[in-house]
């Protein structure tokens, strides 16, 4: 759907992004709540996905899930075949997306949210000229049968002109493997829910989040990876920047559920805080209701030290240089984990908002693209 | 994988027979079940009380019911109803500075506990609660010369020197409005203990109070206050323990500590609450600059218990070490924890926790560091071990940071697991029975604990986990 400029009804919705356990309510830390545009699909028919996905657990809780379902302009559903290894990436665009990866199969989903203003994937994309913010969405719900290898690579990388709600639901059987990238670039608000169930044996899912704050954005990240079955394994890894007046909340729950005897699961969090006036949550969760797992989780949260400012500008590098260096790693991964043009566009285009074109094409040169990401 | 079939270590309950003893309450003052105007006048004017802890008092009474308790918070305490708590319970007699002149029956209490033992041995001075009101307090002379005050609050409120020290003190850590259970507590709050060091004062010996609650379908709403002046050093002990009934019992008692600039306060608390407890308590530090609050933990009774201690780093340079265990069987659910929020700049806090489950029982850890706009080059650790002792039991750990200083560094890290059967191979392989090597893993895992504890209390707490290995059975 393209973006508007005329006002539509709007909806307030909250709890989104609630994790299973929660802490204080007056951190303000368990939820968060959007306004966001309604449409009307009345007298429209929509083509819902088959059954077996309503099921599936989504990260920005149901509530958030059934108002980007009521907003999507159809479902499609992609199914990839047993023991197929499908090359082409499936590229989740303006609809409530299904996958269903059988038996053996391997497959790679990508959402993407770029920062031009022709949106060419979300959902509902929709703002009025009052606010000047407009609202973009992604629904992904995947089951991966058993032995299945899933990639999911999902980027964010808009301007603070839009709001962006990115959910993503999977269920894991015996086997199977999910590797998930999530790069969250830019945007004024993203709020982003993964959830993921490992109901088979021995299936893996392994998660590696990068993200950056800036300006005044807001970003709200909450990841629920439920262990089920038997000898499980979940490693999570989340690391971003947060400078000016950024605000960010990340929430992480491994869920060690009774029955998941052997299971391991580890979640760390590295955050670098630039500026004083950023607000910075964490809050990694862990719940066991099973003896023989093992279960940890860490989080470190911190500017660059001292000695390692000393470091760099004995190296001729300012501090503001320093800090870019890490931005720079950030789009660095970024571009080079992007599966195509559009993405890597995209991407470089935020880069060039953050960075400066200079430092952007810095970037594109060393990877031997040119700046649409070619 | 191939599944694996693990033995699993088998650890005794709690041996509770030390404490699973009552006496008849016959002759002793109970008000009426419930919470109404008319008790807390009642116990207000039992008191004798200034007009400002009377109009406190209501207040409060009318925050507790309008708050509501948040429909997302922790274990259930639905079993908990007011309509059938009686708010206050009194043996007849008066405070003692004897035991002797203490009646037979709670005296005898107090022995089996080994609190006269305790201090004659190595206590600085005791206060002994029984049900609602202090029936013993004794303080060493050395300590009073040096101008130590140790008494109950209501003592102190009727002490023209201390009243206005009380007044300007009390319910403003903790205020009235902090939480349904605050409310409550400041609505009918009896006992407790008020203790002012002054400065440059360091107490040698510990203080002690001891609280035993032995009414049946009764609550203890004790409150704490301790002022320590600048420069000054205290330790202060809290035990607790009461008899298994079939009724609810409720805790909802407030501890307030002030800690001046260059001061040190070590607060220990060993709860042994029954398991039909509800121990809802509150507990507040704020700390000065260059002060430092140190805390010891250990949890091991109650039903439900809501306890997360709470230290306000206000001062530059002031820090706070939590150490605390918590130990959940059969029908507990335990919801404890800490807070720290770091406000002054160059304050650091370090936190380290474990939690043992078994034979059903839930522990949840929460805790929450808050690191202020203005606390720079603050430092926050928060480390927290859970040990799963069978697979019918559960451990969640909910830890919370907020952090709004870029040059503050905040680590967290938590594991959960169980006995590994490589450590405990390993012991064998030096000549340890398999019994002996589990035991070694558990009396190590909770070693970091009990270390902190004066001996006395240590030898109590471990005979409190009691965690006699009896081999491996699946």
């Amino acid at each position: 759907m393209d973006s508007q400029t005329t006002a539509v009804p709007e909806l307030t919705l909250g709890r989104i992004n609630t994790p299973p356990a929660q802490t204080w309510n007056y951190l303000r830390t368990n939820d968060v709540t959007l306004t966001v545009p309604r449409h009307s699909r009345a007298g429209d028919v929509y083509f819902a996905l088959p059954r077996l996905f309503e099921g599936i657990e989504c990260g920005v809780g149901p509530d958030a899930t059934a108002w980007v379902e009521s907003q999507a302009s159809d479902a499609r559903y992609v199914e990839v075949r047993a023991g197929e290894r499908r090359e082409e990436p499936i590229v989740v665009s303006g609809m409530d997306t299904g996958v269903m990866v059988r038996a053996g199969a391997e497959a790679t989903v990508v959402v993407c949210m770029p920062s031009t203003d022709a949106i060419p994937a979300g959902i509902g994309t929709s703002g009025s000229e009052a606010d000047g913010i407009n609202t973009s969405a992604a629904l992904v719900r995947i089951i991966a049968e058993r032995d299945a290898h899933v990639s999911v690579l999902e980027f964010v990388a808009a301007n603070e002109g839009w709001q962006h709600i990115e959910s993503v639901g999977i269920v894991a059987d015996d086997r199977a493997r999910i590797d998930v990238r999530q790069f969250f670039l830019g945007a004024g608000t993203t709020v982003a829910g993964l959830a993921c169930s490992l109901n088979g044996h021995n299936a893996r899912f392994d998660l590696s989040c990068r993200y950056l704050g800036r300006g005044d954005d807001r970003l709200d990240i909450n990841h629920v990876i439920r262990m089920r079955g038997k000898n499980g394994r979940t490693n999570v890894s989340e690391s971003g920047v947060l400078d000016d007046r950024a605000r960010k909340t990340l929430r992480a729950t491994i869920d060690l559920v009774h029955g998941s005897a052997g299971s391991e699961g580890s979640e760390l969090e590295n955050v670098l805080v630039l500026s004083d006036d950023v607000t910075n949550k964490t809050m990694p969760v862990i719940l066991c209701d099973e003896d023989d797992v093992a279960g940890n989780h860490g989080a470190t949260i911190g500017s660059i030290g001292p000695e390692q400012i000393q470091y760099l500008r004995d190296r001729g590098l300012s501090l503001e240089e320093a800090e870019n260096l890490y931005v720079r790693a950030l789009f660095d991964d970024a571009l080079i984990a992007a599966p195509n043009t559009t993405v890597r566009a995209a991407v470089v285009e935020r880069a060039t908002e953050v960075l400066g074109a200079e430092l952007a094409n810095d970037l594109v040169e060393a990877l031997g693209l040119d700046r649409k990401g070619e | 994988m191939s599944e694996r079939t693990r033995k699993r270590t088998q650890v005794a309950d709690v041996d509770r027979s030390l404490y699973d003893f009552t006496y008849s309450e016959e002759g002793y003052e109970r008000y009426d079940d419930g919470l109404t105007p008319d008790i807390v006048r009642s116990i207000s004017a039992k008191k004798d009380e200034p007009d400002w802890m009377l109009q406190m008092r209501l207040a409060a009474l009318d925050t507790y019911h309008a708050k509501e308790m948040a429909p997302n918070w922790g274990p259930s305490i639905a079993g908990l109803d007011m309509d059938h708590i009686s708010t206050y319970v009194s043996p007849k007699t008066k405070q003692a500075k004897d035991w002797d002149d203490v009646p037979d029956d709670i005296k005898t209490t107090f022995e089996r506990l080994g609190i006269p033992e305790a201090e004659r041995e190595s206590l600085a001075g005791v206060g002994a609660q029984y049900d609602s009101e202090i029936v013993y307090h004794n303080m060493r002379e050395e300590v009073a010369k040096d101008g130590v005050i140790y008494t109950t609050i209501e003592d102190a409120l009727h002490d023209p020197q201390w009243e206005p020290v009380v007044h300007e003190y009390f319910g403003k850590l903790i205020p009235p409005a902090d939480h349904k259970f605050a409310a409550l507590h400041y609505a009918v709050w009896s006992g407790g203990s008020f203790v002012y060091v002054p400065a440059g004062v360091k107490v040698e010996y510990p203080l002690q109070s001891y609280f035993r609650l032995n009414a049946e379908g009764a609550g203890q709403f004790e409150h704490t206050l301790i002022i320590v002046e600048e420069g000054a050093d205290l330790h202060f002990i809290e035990g607790c323990s009461a008899p298994k009934y079939y009724e609810a019992n409720l805790h909802a008692g407030a501890v307030e500590l002030f800690v001046k600039d260059r001061a040190r306060l070590r607060y220990s608390t060993i709860e042994n609450w029954s398991k039909n407890m509800y121990n809802l308590n509150t507990k507040r530090a704020r700390v000065a600059a260059d002060a430092k609050m140190e805390w010891v933990s250990g949890s091991f009774g109650s039903h439900v218990s809501y306890l997360y201690p709470t230290t306000i780093l206000a001062g530059d340079r002031s820090s706070c070490e939590f150490s605390g265990i918590t130990f959940a069987g059969a029908t507990q659910d335990l919801d404890t924890g800490c807070k720290v929020i770091l406000n002054g700049a160059d304050t650091t806090a370090s936190v380290d926790t474990k939690s043992i489950s078994k034979d059903g029982g839930c522990n949840t850890f929460r805790s929450s560091v808050v690191v202020g706009r203005g606390a720079a080059n603050a430092r926050a650790s928060v480390s927290c071990q859970s040990l799963m002792l069978d697979d019918i039991s559960r451990s969640d750990t909910i830890p919370a940071m907020d952090v709004r200083n870029a040059t503050a560094n905040v680590g967290h890290e938590a594991t959960i697991g169980r006995i590994s059967d490589d450590t405990v191979l390993y012991l064998m392989s030096r000549g340890c029975s398999e019994a002996e090597a589990r035991t070694m893993v558990v009396g190590g895992f909770a070693n970091p604990v009990s270390k902190e504890l004066p001996l006395e209390y240590a030898v109590e707490m471990n005979n409190l986990i009691k965690l006699e290995m009896e081999g491996a059975i699946g």
